[in-house]
């Protein structure tokens, strides 16, 4: 009894500790306000080339928080991400093509060809969410690598649907009459192409997808899928129905591989069946190992990290030591962004448990112990 | 006690928040007009549990009366957490029934049996380290919230309600086993007894009507024993609910049951009130060995 006394004496710090909290959002909006006008005003600086790198990790940021829900936070692995984001890709193309190349089209508006898309990159989760409810961690990682196999025979095999080996071409997105492909369009004497229009696209994608992920993670789902994680037994006894819960976070995250899906195959403006391969999945595990499990920062930041890698490498070949163009007998640029980043994966899961977020939240924490002695007297 | 009375008011008042099932809607309607004194009895009839060739309970029966505090005891190995694991559905029986009132418990996934208002604590922890005992705590109110991913992702004005509402009852309980200063700090920051007063609390936070303690105070210092035995004192005298106890502390079993079952190797081999149990030979003989003399040992 006396100790719990003493320890509420003590416990009085929370005190300056929360006038702390109080002032940090401050400095922390002001960074993310001078953050978010830098995004918006990059269309009129930069050229493709970025434009479409950035796109390229957007779209790679949202399929990565959709997985980051599933294997970081709910601790159930998946090798599958890629099909599904195939299934999007693939599905955006089905629903808005026009048949016009002799493949599949339904003509539908694109925005609704979209929505469609990722409502059967859902449904293709929920057809596969009895097997992702009852097995659990690396056990359905290992039943995952089935969507892969199939997926990758159906892609090419299912030429109508799919255009084979060749892929197909993706009608581009449009918006309340805007469409968002390369005919020039003239805002403040910068010409904006198909990159320039997707750009804002995507960012209000990303920010609609990272908002709603926070706010499941850090509710009552999310408290339950991290007991799912961390005891699944005892998640049970509290009430957590540990299947259904399973299951249902298995399809969300199939819906954000689709809208990341429908999202690349609009950047790269052609799908190919080549790209939904086994070594997409693991890029993706590799976003969120390298970001931090668990969180959508995480993912973003490592969507980021992992996709601009090769890119920046391609850039400056010529630059850098031991990498060279394609072909040129050295280290090919994606070559040198695979050994790079594995050579991440294996610094952060020894030095870094928690990934890049991890860091910045040390710095952020660091002045607390000097500031609240009182607390562990 | 005024805290306690509280406690048990707001218990009656807030369970109308919650239900999918209409099974679970009926379960609660009883609890709601029971509460305190409606709490079913917990009737434990030839469970029997066997590990490939091992068996681990060999038809233990016992009833646990409403309202009271049910020790289970036995040497090491004895299945006391094997009961535990059958009473909250983590482990299934080959034989015997499992009755809560009227519901029948064998074959109930966990979270069914902890709709039925079935809250257990864990020998070993089972709180996540870096969540912070709030969040630990909300978790308890799983069963009674509903917000799913729609409402949580949209952050829908009912999910922000359901969340203060539920925020402010946890405070209540944290401030009743005494850890409200620690609720923003992780839980695996705590000493080892506050962790355990945590999952306590947690359990608590589920508003059952039984609860399973599988040893509370085991690993705690003297003064945290103290305090634990007096909040599962204050459990039951307040909250009027029927509690079953593992514990290898015998202090805090005499002091706490009003009933005691010893098992040994898996069968019954004494049941009663605390003083006579103690007294029993065949308890004696099995906690201390072969031909010991009773009235020697028995203090």
């Amino acid at each position: 009894m006396s100790e719990v006394l003493t320890r509420d004496e003590t416990g009085s710090a929370p005190r300056p500790a929360r006038r702390r909290t109080i002032r940090l959002p401050g400095a922390r909006t002001a960074i993310g306000a001078a953050g978010a006008v830098l995004l918006l005003a990059l269309p009129f600086y930069v050229d493709r080339f970025w434009l479409e790198a950035g796109l390229f990790a957007m779209a790679a940021a949202i399929g990565a928080i959709g997985l980051n829900l599933l294997t970081g936070a709910t601790g159930q692995l998946s090798m599958g991400h890629a099909f599904f984001l195939a299934v999007g890709a693939y599905g955006y193309c089905v629903f808005a093509a026009d048949g016009g190349d002799g493949l599949t089209g339904l003509g539908l508006p694109t925005w609704l060809a979209a929505v469609l898309a990722v409502a059967v990159s859902g449904i293709a989760g929920g057809l596969f969410s009895p097997i992702a409810g009852r097995l659990r961690g690396a056990y359905l990682g290992i039943a995952t690598l089935a969507l892969i196999f199939i997926g990758q025979h159906v892609l090419f095999n299912a030429r109508d649907l799919t255009g084979g080996f060749n892929g197909r071409d993706v009608p581009p997105l449009s918006l309340f009459g805007l469409t968002f492909d390369d005919r020039e369009l003239l805002v403040a004497a910068v010409p904006f192409g198909s990159a320039e229009k997707l750009w804002y696209v995507g960012l209000l994608l990303l920010l609609g997808c990272g908002l709603f992920a926070r706010g499941v993670l850090r509710g009552r789902p999310g408290r339950a899928m991290n007991a799912i994680r961390d005891h699944r037994i005892a998640a049970g006894v509290i009430g957590v129905p540990v299947a259904r819960y399973r299951a249902a976070v298995f399809v969300l995250s199939s819906m954000y591989a689709g809208l990341a899906g429908v999202l690349l195959a609009l950047v790269f403006q052609r799908t190919v069946p080549d790209y939904f391969g086994i070594t997409l999945s693991l890029d993706y595990l590799a976003m969120i190992v390298i970001g931090g499990l668990g969180s959508v920062a995480g993912a973003v930041v490592g969507a980021v990290f992992v996709s601009l890698l090769p890119q920046l490498l391609t850039r400056y070949s010529d630059t850098l030591p031991l990498v060279s163009d394609p072909g040129m007998g050295g280290i090919a640029p994606g070559e040198a962004a695979r050994y790079l980043y594995g050579a991440a994966v294996v610094a952060v899961v020894l030095f870094l448990p928690g990934g890049l977020v991890r860091v910045a939240a040390r710095l952020r924490v660091k002045p607390r112990p000097g500031a609240t002695p009182g607390e562990e007297r | 006690m005024e805290e306690h009375d509280r406690v048990t008011t707001e218990a009656t008042g807030r369970q109308a928040a919650a239900h999918a099932t209409a099974q679970e809607a009926a379960a609660q309607a009883t609890a709601q007009a029971a509460v305190p004194s409606g709490i079913p009895s917990l009737d434990v009839r030839d469970v029997t549990v066997r590990f490939a060739g091992l068996t681990a309970l060999d038809a233990v029966s016992f009833t646990v009366r409403p309202g009271t505090v049910h020790a289970l005891i036995g040497p090491n190995g004895a299945g006391k957490s094997t009961c535990f694991n059958v009473l909250s559905g983590v482990c299934r029986p080959a034989a015997g029934s499992v009755r809560l009132g009227k519901h029948e418990l064998t074959g109930l996934p966990p979270h069914r049996i902890a709709g039925l208002g079935v809250a257990r604590i864990f020998q070993n922890l089972a709180l996540p380290p870096h969540a912070t005992v709030e969040d630990c705590l909300l978790l308890g109110r799983h069963r009674l919230t509903r917000a799913g991913f729609l409402a949580a992702g949209l952050r829908l004005p009912s999910a922000a309600r359901e969340d203060r509402r539920h925020r402010e009852r946890v405070r209540e309980i944290a401030a009743f086993v005494g850890l409200e200063r620690q609720l923003d700090r992780p839980a695996g920051s705590l000493p080892y007894g506050q962790q355990k007063l945590a999952e306590l609390a947690r359990a608590l936070c589920m508003e059952p009507r039984i609860l399973l303690l599988d040893e509370p105070v085991a690993g705690m210092t003297a003064a945290e024993r103290r305090r634990t035995a007096a909040v599962v004192a204050g459990v039951r005298d307040s909250l009027g609910i029927s509690i079953v106890l593992v514990e290898h502390d015998m202090g805090v079993v005499m002091r706490l049951a009003d009933a005691v079952t010893v098992l040994d190797f898996g069968r019954r081999i004494a049941d009663g009130a605390p003083a006579d149990v103690q007294n029993d030979p065949a308890v004696v003989r099995a906690y201390l060995g072969e031909r010991a003399d009773p009235e020697e040992t028995a203090s």
